[in-house]
């Protein structure tokens, strides 16, 4: 009777249904892509779009303007009126090609104006370069340092004393040696430029490398290289981000300091260095030949490095909630 | 403890060694020599057998070999025997000769100098006499007969470190008349404080105080770190950046060493402190002035030297940067997302990526125009005024660099469960933030503080370059641009000692701040 009374409320309560088999096998969690999740952060702010679409466009004058303005520093060498004209009088000076000219000229006659879109194409190049060259060997061996213990005692060493020898004088006997075109200067920066980034991320696979579940995984006997690519690197995306975002400013940066003390790149390659340095002697006097370089590098450096630290905070999974 | 101190500093001689060695390499081997000609006028106007002539005096005065003209032997040889005007002589000339003809080897003093250097380990090398058709000698042409010590990298090192430190006692002065030999404390006279004096050493103070910076000094160590070729001819690197760059005598009233004690002053610039022995006879008039014969002294000089320069313009801007740098980076933290942090994120985006030249030269622009204070450090008709602008654009960067990191480390902090735990203790905002956050969080601040210290040693490039400070920061890039070795083997040991040094003392002062931390490999985690 009671037994009775309460299967009826159940009845009334709940229904039987069959086992479904497909739907026993599908996961419920919602569909989660790491880099759409990383996307979907980094557009979410709305500077970073503008950014974007600034970094796009100087990207593509830096590469596509030299095409149509061949920069030629020399041009105007024999005519010492040209030197040092006011944007002004350069127009006056010159009559035609307003374009090319309204930005004055340099101390040898040079345009101001297609020389800065030169320039800005070799720091970009070099930066692009250096970072690629530098970020795959430093990760790679760096990966490989901080894992087996052994190979980490002999790169200490190696690394104590690479790392004390001033870099200036690397570069510069470098630029002695092997001359001071773009390759020549892409692999002076090169050579021990991927031993500080390897530092940094062998202590960061350091820290990762005895954490549980990579622990684990060595236990079911996932063989070391397995381990380095698959538990530890994707764990370093946002590490690896930043880095870059520091990395390539950096090398603009670098670019400009080295030509400022005398071992940049070889005169016959425009850089925004160079122009920098031949603009710092009268800063004051020729304002217009300075500024156009330092701020076209600036604007460059600011835009890698705002959008490589927010592409950094967006690659870190815990942002992602 | 002990034994970890020791492990790590033997460790750090060893790195330096290599160093040196690596360096040594580099600026001997690796380079070319023929680059110090490049721009070289008189090698250009040399030809034949002279241009070779001058190559090699040009490598041994570099450094790069010990070189040795036969004519040179002659001269010291016939010297000897003849003494001034040994020039005039004839068996000088017959032998002076005798290279330029046939059958120089027949000659006895030329067997005489093959023989020596030959036996020394020397490489001879003979440049016979370039002639005209008609007998006459070419220009350029005459003959040589030299002598030539490439040294190995090995060698160097073992020479430089040879003669890397030299200690003073008292048994160094070899003079019968001196009698007492000790080393000893004793009131020093002209400081009024104590000093260390020596007979018998080389200098009479060895170690003393007085107003001038570091205001301790001492002649007991000499320190050769190397020895400029071209730039400063000849000079050590150590008296080069230890001695002040403006070279005006600065008189005091003082006293005598005999006088002392009596109201006999004078106004003099000779620097007391710098007494050594004088292993020659005294005149009378220094039998009056000193008691002893440690009577060769050196002047004060007025004016900062090239170390005091950047040290004093780079410890002021770190000070002004930890002291603005600190607390903004605990603002930004507190307020995180707001205003003040999202205005802080701007200057250290701009200082971190922005060219440090950019804006060096737009705050040079700015100070110059707007405060009209001197631009270039020479033409400064007030000099303490030219120090401003280098001291504020150094100090920009250190500001943004500082803000970072406690900004970083605050944040990182503020998520702990101690800080959770505080809050449910009821404890005040301040008093977290104060006592709990900024302590943890300064821990990584406090290793970074001998860095910065010791840095301020090194000098800035840029800035020093920018206003024209006469500081050391620009003395790498000078050094590689004139090829003077010497100076370059010099600074990278300065650099590597500070740097190593910096680490080990920043590594002591973390332990000391944070009891957590133990530097012994035995206790702790770490493995």
């Amino acid at each position: 009777m009671n037994n009775n009374t309460s299967n009826l409320q159940n009845a009334e309560l709940f229904r039987f249904i069959d086992r479904d088999e497909i739907a026993s096998e599908k996961i419920t969690a919602p569909r989660y892509s790491y880099w759409r999740s990383v996307f979907r952060m980094f557009f979410k702010k709305k500077i970073n779009i503008v950014m974007i679409i600034l970094l796009v466009l100087l990207f593509l004058a830096a590469f596509l303007l030299p095409i149509f303005w061949p920069y030629d520093p020399y041009e105007n060498v024999l005519d010492a009126k040209t030197y040092n004209l006011k944007p002004s009088e350069a127009i006056t000076y010159f009559g035609s090609n307003g374009i090319k000219w309204c930005l004055g000229t340099g101390q040898l006659g040079n345009s101001i104006m297609y020389g800065i879109w030169s320039s800005a194409r070799t720091s970009l190049l070099l930066a692009v370069t250096c970072a690629a060259i530098n970020m795959t060997i430093g990760i790679i061996i760096g990966a490989v340092w901080g894992y087996s213990k052994r190979f980490d005692a002999v790169m200490l060493v190696i690394f104590n004393i690479v790392a004390n020898v001033p870099d200036i004088l690397l570069l510069s006997v470098l630029v002695y040696i092997i001359g001071s075109g773009f390759w020549p200067f892409v692999f002076a920066l090169t050579i021990t430029g991927w031993l500080g980034i390897a530092y940094f991320i062998r202590t960061q696979v350091m820290i990762i490398r005895d954490r549980e579940y990579s622990l684990a995984s060595r236990c079911l006997g996932t063989p070391i290289n397995r381990v380095v690519s698959k538990n530890i690197l994707p764990y370093l995306i946002s590490v690896i981000v930043t880095l870059l975002a520091t990395n390539l400013p950096g090398y603009i940066n670098s670019e400009v300091f080295l030509s400022f003390i005398g071992i940049g790149l070889s005169a016959s390659v425009p850089s925004l260095g160079r122009m920098i340095q031949q603009g710092q002697t009268a800063f004051l006097t020729y304002p217009w030949a300075f500024w156009p370089p330092v701020i076209i590098a600036s604007i460059l450096t600011i835009l890698l490095y705002f959008l490589g630290q927010n592409l950094a905070d967006a690659s870190d999974p815990r942002t992602h909630m | 403890m002990r034994k970890y101190m020791l492990k790590r500093i033997l460790f750090s001689i060893f790195s330096l060694l290599v160093v040196v060695m690596v360096v040594m390499l580099l600026v001997y081997t690796a380079i070319d020599r023929k680059v110090i000609f490049q721009t070289d006028d008189v090698w250009n106007k040399k030809s034949n057998n002279d241009r070779i002539i001058y190559e090699y005096t040009m490598y041994g005065k570099y450094g790069y070999m010990n070189y040795v003209d036969y004519t040179s032997f002659l001269k010291t040889k016939y010297e000897g025997i003849y003494g001034a005007d040994y020039t005039t002589q004839k068996d000088y000339k017959t032998d002076k000769d005798a290279i330029q003809k046939e059958g120089w080897k027949e000659n006895e003093s030329v067997k005489e100098f093959m023989q020596t250097y030959y036996n020394k380990g020397y490489k001879l090398r003979y440049l016979e006499p370039i002639k005209y058709r008609s007998g006459k000698t070419k220009p350029g042409g005459t003959g040589y007969l030299i002598a030539i010590e490439e040294k190995s990298v090995v060698w160097r090192l073992v020479d430089y470190i040879k003669g890397f430190i030299t200690a003073e006692n008292k048994n160094m002065v070899q003079d019968p008349e001196l009698t007492e030999r000790y080393v000893r404390f004793e009131k020093d006279p002209y400081s009024g404080l104590f000093a260390i004096v020596g007979s018998g050493t080389q200098h009479k103070y060895l170690l003393y105080f007085d107003g001038r910076f570091p205001f301790i000094h001492q002649n007991w160590l000499h320190l050769n770190l190397g020895t400029s070729f071209t730039r400063y001819r000849g000079q050590e690197i150590t008296t080069v950046i230890s001695t002040p760059v403006s070279g005006e005598l600065k008189t005091v009233k003082t006293q005598y060493p005999t006088k002392l004690g009596t109201d006999e002053y004078v106004e003099t610039a000779i620097n007391f402190h710098s007494l050594s022995y004088n292993t020659g006879t005294l005149s009378d008039v220094e039998k009056t002035q000193f008691p002893d014969k440690y009577t060769v002294y050196s002047y004060n000089r007025s004016g900062m030297s090239m170390l005091e320069t950047s040290f004093v313009i780079g410890i002021f801007a770190s000070m002004i940067a930890y002291g603005i740098g600190l607390p903004l980076g605990i603002l930004n933290a507190r307020k995180k997302d707001k205003l003040p942090d999202k205005l802080g994120n701007a200057y250290i985006i701009f200082i971190m990526s922005v060219p440090a030249l950019a804006y060096i030269f737009m705050f040079a622009a700015l100070g110059t125009t707007l405060f009209k204070l001197p631009y270039k450090f020479a033409v400064a008709t007030v000099p303490i005024l030219a120090f401003i602008l280098p001291t504020l654009s150094l100090s920009l960067r250190e500001i943004g660099g500082l803000m970072r990191w406690v900004r970083r480390y605050m944040i990182d902090q503020m998520n702990s469960d101690y800080v959770k735990f505080a809050r449910s203790q009821g404890l005040s905002e301040h008093e977290i933030y104060s006592t709990h956050i900024a302590k943890n969080a300064m821990i990584p601040i406090v290793h970074g503080i001998p860095g910065t210290i010791l840095g301020c040693l090194v000098g800035a490039i840029i800035t020093e370059t920018v206003y024209s400070v006469p500081g050391v920061g620009r003395l790498l890039t000078q050094a590689i641009n004139t090829h003077d070795n010497g100076v370059i083997v010099a600074v990278t040991v300065f650099y590597t000692t500070l740097s190593i040094l910096s680490q080990i003392l920043g590594d002591l002062l973390m332990a000391k701040y944070d009891p957590r931390i133990s530097l012994n490999a035995d206790k702790g985690g770490g493995r």
